[in-house]
């Protein structure tokens, strides 16, 4: 009885510690528009927070729109008005994905995986399907998720003369690197 | 009174009138001529737009849009006294045609480079249509000679205006474009709060913490909670309370060497631009994260 009711403690300390979300609140996320008019459309974001589950392959991320920080202070203005971003009606970017044959990773062994994430990512309210490949790299005890990859403005209703005038990329790049 | 006399008259009432009656209008604020002379030109499209003056030292040059009216009411006078309403007529009607495209220009631009609009056409009024025939008719009108004359000073004027503001418009945009944040460090903050009471403050009230706090420059007191650094040299410390909310500050690259070696429960000061809150569903807490932010004090 007392061996049974051990074993039953330790298997679900076991599945706890495996089952277990990890999280970051110091994810990076870049944001690239910049195109051979423009260089200024470039910003980057280190308080994202991010969620990985270990046990279910889902990766979640959340970023305050307003700390995107650009070098120039027109481009930062302009990235969080209104008829861009809105970022004081829409405070967020979200994206919530699981990593396709997430059962071929094996967390508790180092190495660099590469991933591919389903997903759905949600900017100015508006949500969409986006597919990610990146790579997952288990060193030391701690997972690495990296990633680059683009959205569409228009999927997401950005519009607007600067982007008709090739000083904005129609197509930013996204870069994602977290530590949890 | 002649029939070109009465058409100088007719010009002269229409300048006036709608010299006061809306030209364009951006997002929510309709502008008249009257906006230019009496200093509110600017501060709408700040408001609205965030473009600022980008010769505030000129700015006294605008009261010259008032001689528009007043010359006007005198081509009238004259007009009615049967006088020579040459010189009013050009003192008025020139810096119209200016003034109106210069409105025109200046919302164009707004289109091109800010994307307010479709078209530029979706922030003009007919209004500025009309004061600008006005303004050409109240010239061609004013007297029956010197045809040559009046039509060339409405061209060059136009020329003038257009080459003029294109010049300017070019050196304000790359001046805003080189421009770069002044370091955290040379700014003075708006507000000097305990990381606890910041955090107590958006979690009690969110809505009306990011009105007051945002873009604004705070310098927080905290013990780490953690500090991270990137493998860019950039650094990030967070402040966090008892509920688990927290505020994140991402620090300026030249930092590095103020924050290697600070530690979680050191008490710290840090000068950060606010970028309000947001919810975490992830964290079920609130992030109130800061940019810019540099180390006041260990």
């Amino acid at each position: 009885m007392k061996k049974t009711r051990l074993l039953f403690v330790f298997m679900l300390a076991a599945t706890s510690i495996f089952s277990q979300k990890k999280t970051t609140a110091t994810a990076s996320v870049g944001f690239d528009a910049t195109t051979p008019k423009d260089a200024l459309p470039k910003a980057e974001n280190k308080t994202v927070i991010g969620s990985f589950d270990t046990k279910t392959g889902t990766i979640a991320f959340e970023a305050a729109v307003k700390n995107f920080s650009f070098s120039n202070p027109q481009m930062q203005s302009h990235f969080n008005g209104a008829n861009w971003m809105n970022s004081d009606q829409f405070p967020k970017f979200t994206y919530t994905g699981t990593i396709e044959k997430f059962s071929k990773i094996k967390l508790s062994k180092n190495g660099v995986y590469s991933a591919k994430v389903n997903g759905d990512m949600t900017i100015k309210g508006i949500t969409k399907k986006v597919k990610v490949e990146g790579k997952i790299t288990v060193a030391e005890g701690k997972v690495s998720v990296n990633a680059n990859f683009n959205i569409k403005l228009s999927d997401f209703g950005i519009s607007g003369q600067p982007i008709t005038a090739g000083k904005v990329h129609t197509d930013p790049k996204i870069s994602v690197a977290a530590v949890f | 009174m002649t029939k070109i006399s009465k058409l100088n008259l007719l010009a002269a009432l229409l300048l006036i009138a709608s010299f006061f009656l809306p030209w364009v209008v951006w997002n929510n604020a309709t502008i008249s001529g009257l906006a230019m002379p009496v200093g509110q030109f600017f501060d709408i499209a700040k408001e609205q737009f965030g473009v600022t003056n980008p010769f505030p030292q000129f700015s006294f040059i605008f009261q010259i849009f008032w001689l528009i009216p007043v010359s006007a009411l005198v081509a009238v006078v004259f007009c009615l006294l049967k006088k020579d309403s040459f010189w009013p007529s050009l003192i008025a009607g020139l810096p119209a045609v200016s003034l109106s495209l210069i409105y025109f220009l200046f919302s164009k631009n707004l289109v091109d480079q800010l994307g307010t609009s479709t078209s530029v056409w979706g922030h003009i009024k007919p209004w500025l249509f009309i004061h600008i025939l006005a303004a050409i008719v109240m010239v061609i009108s004013s007297e029956k000679k010197r045809w040559l004359l009046k039509s060339i000073l409405i061209i060059v004027t136009a020329v003038v205006t257009i080459v003029g503001f294109n010049l300017a418009s070019g050196h304000a945009q790359q001046k805003i474009m080189d421009e770069t944040f002044v370091s955290t460090v040379k700014e003075k903050a708006a507000f000097s709060i305990s990381s606890t009471d910041l955090i107590k403050e958006f979690i009690t009230n969110d809505t009306a913490s990011n009105i007051k706090y945002k873009e604004k420059i705070v310098e927080v007191t905290g013990s780490i909670a953690a500090v991270e650094i990137a493998a860019d040299s950039v650094g990030t410390i967070r402040f966090e309370d008892s509920t688990g909310s927290f505020a994140s500050f991402t620090m300026e690259k030249n930092q590095f060497s103020n924050i290697q070696f600070l530690k979680a429960g050191e008490a710290v000061v840090i000068k950060g631009v606010c970028s309000g809150s947001i919810f975490s569903e992830i964290l079920n807490s609130t992030q109130i994260s800061f940019k810019r932010s540099v180390i006041i004090k260990k």
